[in-house]
């Protein structure tokens, strides 16, 4: 209990703050996509992760192998099929709808007035086929809608199932509290345990419930009965409450509005809740367990050098940092997240030392810094001058037999360098790279490059980094 | 009469003074037919592979290791009066050996060796100063395979 309260202790705001917004995160996603299939096939490959970690606790090899697979294919095929989900959840109207909104599963439909308006059809022997969708995109399935956009109202919709309306023959969809659309052509099912009796009306009702979660109401014109089709099921509803209930449980809407807003706020809350403790777990995973120590060696930064300085020389190039943190953490470090910088705008021409502190290495988020070696750096800093050098020729190899290289001249015969005073006093010449002898068999002209030692030295740009040498080759006198 | 003792006394005065130093000078080259300066010059260094007869012989910028010696020759005319200098010897901007050398008038030629072994491959030069380190000339060769 004592360690789990000093494992809280030690929780910086840095800390509490990530945990916050990545739980903000998850439960946003959850928002977005809960009562989706998308949520449904996320919980199951969920299970099937745990499932693949008891397997491999356990040493099931081969089930452990399958279930990878599973899961691996099982990632493609949420992008594949659920396609059309994903792509409404990310396409929101606006940023706040994406991060702050919560939509309600039903909009305020008016369920009382369709019932109404389905008995006021069947009484006047006026079929219709009315459409609530559920969570399932009908868009694939549907084909021929008239747009519509009108408030819900028993008028209406009697109006446009009126046999002189030239959209009363297909189907009204209703989302939220408008008819979005008319004159609709649903996929005919092609049951065959179906009644006799049942029209092209019906088996389009029972076409489209069994290929989505959608609730079709048909209104029979001969029989002026009222049906509801969902799923696989359908019957025949007598009564107007009945149907009003059937309609309440499909939309989510129950009937009292101040229970429905209580229950949401509940589930809204687990749902923020889970998503904390979830995130904390995964955080006290990754960030505190599992410690682990690593030797991490990295250059030496120098920062805010005076450009007239330059670095002549340091103590060391490297340096090796103890690292701690958790195995994940430690295991993911890359070297572009762990720098040692130096500041060198308070430091003057010749030796300068520095320690080495936490404050001049950065760490990514959760490893620690134990020990550093070396604890010190001296850096050696020089003005930066220019010296004209004469070149020399760096012959190598050998001549072949008789002859002699009497001569060679340089063109240009002397370089400009730049670098630290101090390196600039001792150098007295600059070399070409090396030229081999052994290709040569008489007088002749070759342009190379010059070599540069130390390599803190550059030539100036008045100076060409490379000359012509044209050299004359004799013949031995014995 | 008189003046022909003077004549016989200054001819014989010139033989003594000029006739020995220049029997003793070891240079071959020609003498110098312009006005003599009165400053010690160097009129000649060159690197060669051995000195034959007072005289650089193969002079060359480049030299075998398997030669094993290589050789500064250096010329002064006029050689005022007696001195030294040095041949400074430098292996990359290493000095590694500095040799004194005496001149004498009125004119002098004069030679440095040095031995070579394997770890003397690589770029050398031969700086060479009066007495007071005055530089002279810089002679700059290569030691090779």
């Amino acid at each position: 209990m004592n360690n789990f309260l000093a494992l809280f202790l030690t929780l910086r705001w840095q800390d509490i703050i990530d945990i916050l917004l990545v739980s903000y995160i998850v439960f946003r996603f959850y928002i977005l996509i809960r009562g989706t299939n998308v949520f449904r096939v996320l919980i199951g490959i969920a299970f099937l992760w745990f499932f693949h970690r008891i397997a491999v606790f356990l040493g099931f090899i081969v089930t452990s192998w399958a279930i990878q697979g599973i899961m691996a294919v099982a990632a493609l095929i949420i992008i594949v099929v659920f396609r059309n989900e994903i792509r409404s959840v990310l396409q929101a109207k606006n940023v706040k709808a994406l991060l702050w909104n919560y939509p309600h599963k039903m909009v305020e439909t008016p369920v009382d007035i369709i019932a109404e308006s389905a008995y006021e059809l069947a009484q006047l022997r006026s079929g219709g086929l009315i459409v609530l969708p559920g969570k399932d995109n009908l868009q694939e399935v549907l084909h021929s809608g008239i747009p519509w956009g009108g408030l819900v109202s028993k008028e209406m919709i009697v109006s446009i199932f009126w046999p002189d309306n030239p959209v009363h023959d297909g189907a009204a969809i209703i989302k939220g509290n408008r008819v979005e659309e008319a004159g609709v052509v649903l996929p005919l099912s092609r049951r065959k345990d179906l009644p006799s009796y049942y029209g092209t009306r019906h088996r389009a009702a029972a076409g489209l419930a069994e290929a989505t979660d959608a609730l079709v109401i048909v209104i029979s014109e001969e029989r002026g009965d009222v049906t509801v089709a969902l799923g696989s099921s359908m019957r025949v509803v007598k009564r107007k409450g009945d149907l009003g209930r059937i309609l309440h449980d499909h939309t989510g809407v129950p009937l009292g509005q101040a229970g429905y807003r209580r229950k949401q706020k509940l589930e809204l809350c687990t749902a923020a809740l889970a998503s904390v403790l979830f995130i904390t777990g995964v955080w006290f995973t990754f960030a505190r367990g599992l410690d682990t120590l690593i030797t991490f060696e990295t250059p030496v930064e120098y920062i805010n050098r005076d450009p007239a300085i330059e670095i002549s020389d340091t103590s060391v190039n490297d340096v090796r940092l103890h690292l701690s943190g958790s195995d994940a953490l430690i295991k993911s470090i890359r070297p572009e997240q762990v720098k040692v910088r130096l500041d060198l705008s308070r430091s003057v021409v010749g030796p300068n030392t520095f320690s080495i502190a936490q404050k001049n290495i950065s760490l990514p988020p959760g490893v620690f810094l134990k020990k550093v070696e070396p604890s010190s750096v001296t850096v050696i800093l020089d003005h930066v001058k220019r010296k004209e050098v004469p070149v020399q020729i760096d012959w190598a190899g050998k001549l072949p037999e008789g002859l002699i290289l009497s001569e060679a001249r340089l063109d240009p015969e002397k370089a400009e360098l730049i670098g630290g005073q101090q390196i600039l006093k001792n150098i007295s010449t600059v070399y070409t790279e090396q030229v081999s002898l052994s290709t040569i068999q008489k007088s002749g002209t070759m342009t190379v490059k010059l070599v540069l030692n130390p390599a803190s030295l550059i030539i100036s740009p008045n100076s060409s980094d490379k000359v012509t040498i044209e050299y004359i080759v004799k013949t031995r006198d014995q | 009469m008189r003046l022909k003792l003077l004549t016989f006394l200054f001819g014989l005065f010139c033989v003594n003074v000029f006739l020995p130093w220049g029997a003793l000078s070891q240079e071959k080259g020609e003498r110098p037919t312009a006005p003599v300066s009165r400053q010690l010059s160097l009129v000649q260094a060159v690197m060669c592979e051995e000195i034959k007869d007072h005289a650089p012989h193969n002079q060359a910028i480049v030299f075998s290791v398997t030669n094993g010696s290589t050789s500064c020759f250096t010329s002064f005319d006029p050689v005022p009066k007696k001195t030294y200098i040095y041949h400074n010897w430098f292996y990359r901007d290493k000095l590694t050996a500095r040799i004194k050398l005496f001149l004498r008038p009125p004119r002098w030629s004069i030679f440095s060796r040095i031995q070579l072994r394997e770890a003397d491959k690589g770029p050398w030069r031969v700086e060479i100063t009066d007495r007071k380190g005055a530089l002279f000339c810089i002679v700059r060769f290569s030691i090779t395979d």
